[in-house]
């Protein structure tokens, strides 16, 4: 299991609220997101052997949480996207409406008064999690890319366009 | 530059991770390009307010305590860190009667344990009592897939494995770690809620013992009780099967069956 000559740095102890907070964002509530944390430093601790020391050990606990996180839905059957990626890369997001606004707003409500958090949770993951990496971690492109294991350039598609959608759910707060 | 082109950079842009030529073309096909200067807009607007309003929600006092505790158990070189980690809320006040808990209790099973098969079998219980514990209930819906996807994260080749039947599912297909070696398990359930997990590994430096075979039609597995579990250890091909159940003797050599003649 662990490799006993190679201890997890202690470093990866200052990310853990970081890490707590995108499992809070990717997880159903927060004893998932505990579990899910406590998970991933299980698996840092087991592969820390394979951290190359001097390359970037945040990004590394990300990308663990993030497989961790696909692994325990798979374990358990579950779903968790909210909606589905590829019908939202269809979208036209170059010109003109979006249209996300008809796709995204529920029976009740529209994008008036929706709040930010409901508007974050309403994104597929893979949206939600590329702006949360950006805008809250502020990784850089190339470390999302990684963490989330696709190209740079899906990265730069996502996060575009996840802007657009979170623009649209909240026309009255950024207008 | 194109819309295209420059779009895939208003966010660098925002955050100044530019270089500077591209950073200036980019500014440039903006300040032209009424639909792209909108679309930077709202990139440093959504950012902006991403920043500023969007909750962020501080791990547990609970949760920090346990990976600490974790994390210095494993800095020490002890294998309790691993129940440590999984057992639930203790503070650090508690922790040092926890460890001496387990160091007497779960850790003697690890460290006493000399040979590689105990520690194997050690180890491997620990794993499948973890899997149970999960509350793993629903059959695995796409087996084929899931075969197909272990196949691609573990370095060797398996065989078909048992897919379940009347009397047990398949329940969950995931990549573990033995003795530092990848395994692939795949974890069944029965009607009544007992778990019996299937580990495939290489086989090389894997002696199975040539002590305690039990019979089972042609077969003669070697048969051991770890901590209250039935395990059969045996190799197929050039893999070495584990098999541990909460099953009783007679029903662990039927589940045996299924799976040997499955691959």
């Amino acid at each position: 299991m662990s490799d006993a000559k190679t201890p997890l740095p202690a470093e990866a102890l200052n990310h853990l609220d970081a890490l707590y907070n995108l499992a809070r964002w990717l997880a159903r509530d927060p004893t998932e997101a505990e579990d899910l944390v406590q998970e991933t430093y299980l698996r840092a601790i087991r592969a820390a052997h394979q951290f190359q020391p001097g390359t970037n050990l945040r990004a590394w606990l990300f990308q663990i949480l993030r497989n961790t996180f696909f692994t325990r839905y798979k374990r358990k059957g579950r779903e968790p996207e909210v909606m589905d990626p590829e019908v939202l890369d269809r979208m036209s997001t170059l010109e003109g409406p979006t249209g996300v606004e008809n796709r995204l707003a529920g029976p009740q409500d529209g994008t008036a008064g929706l709040d930010l958090t409901a508007a974050l949770k309403r994104l597929p993951e893979a949206y939600r999690s590329v702006v949360l990496l950006a805008d809250v971690e502020d990784f850089s492109m190339g470390e999302i890319a990684r963490i989330m294991d696709c190209p740079v350039g899906t990265v730069k598609s996502r996060l575009f366009r996840a802007r657009a959608i979170l623009k649209e759910l909240l026309r009255d707060y950024v207008s | 530059m194109e819309c295209a082109e420059a779009r895939e950079h208003l966010s660098d842009l925002n955050r100044g991770h530019l270089e500077a030529g591209t950073a200036e073309a980019v500014r440039a096909h903006v300040g032209q390009c009424a639909s792209c200067a909108a679309a930077l807009q709202r990139e440093a607007e959504v950012r902006a307010l991403i920043q500023a309003r969007a909750p962020r929600y501080p791990a547990p006092p609970a949760l920090r305590s346990r990976i600490q505790a974790a994390m210095a158990q494993d800095a020490f070189g002890g294998p309790g860190w691993r129940a440590l980690l999984r057992s639930h809320p203790w503070t650090v006040g508690s922790l040092a009667g926890a460890i001496a808990v387990l160091l007497l209790v779960w850790g003697g099973t690890l460290w006493m344990a000399r040979d590689p098969v105990s520690r194997l079998a050690a180890q491997a219980v620990a794993e499948h009592v973890e899997y149970a514990k999960e509350m793993m209930n629903r059959p695995i819906p796409d087996p084929p897939a899931l075969v197909k996807e272990l196949r691609s994260q573990v370095d060797f080749s398996f065989e078909p494995i048992f897919r379940g039947d009347s009397q047990v599912q398949l329940v969950a297909g995931l990549v573990s770690d033995l003795l530092g070696k990848r395994a692939a398990a795949f974890v069944y359930r029965d009607g009544s809620g007992r778990y019996t997990t299937l580990f495939l590994m290489p086989e090389a430096g894997t002696t199975i013992p040539a002590e305690n075979r039990m019979p089972i039609e042609t077969f003669k597995p070697h048969h051991r009780v770890t901590s209250g579990r039935h395990l059969l250890l045996w190799k197929q091909r050039d893999l070495a099967c584990l098999l541990i159940s909460d099953l009783d003797e007679a029903e662990m050599a039927a589940m045996f069956l299924k799976i040997r003649k499955a691959a």
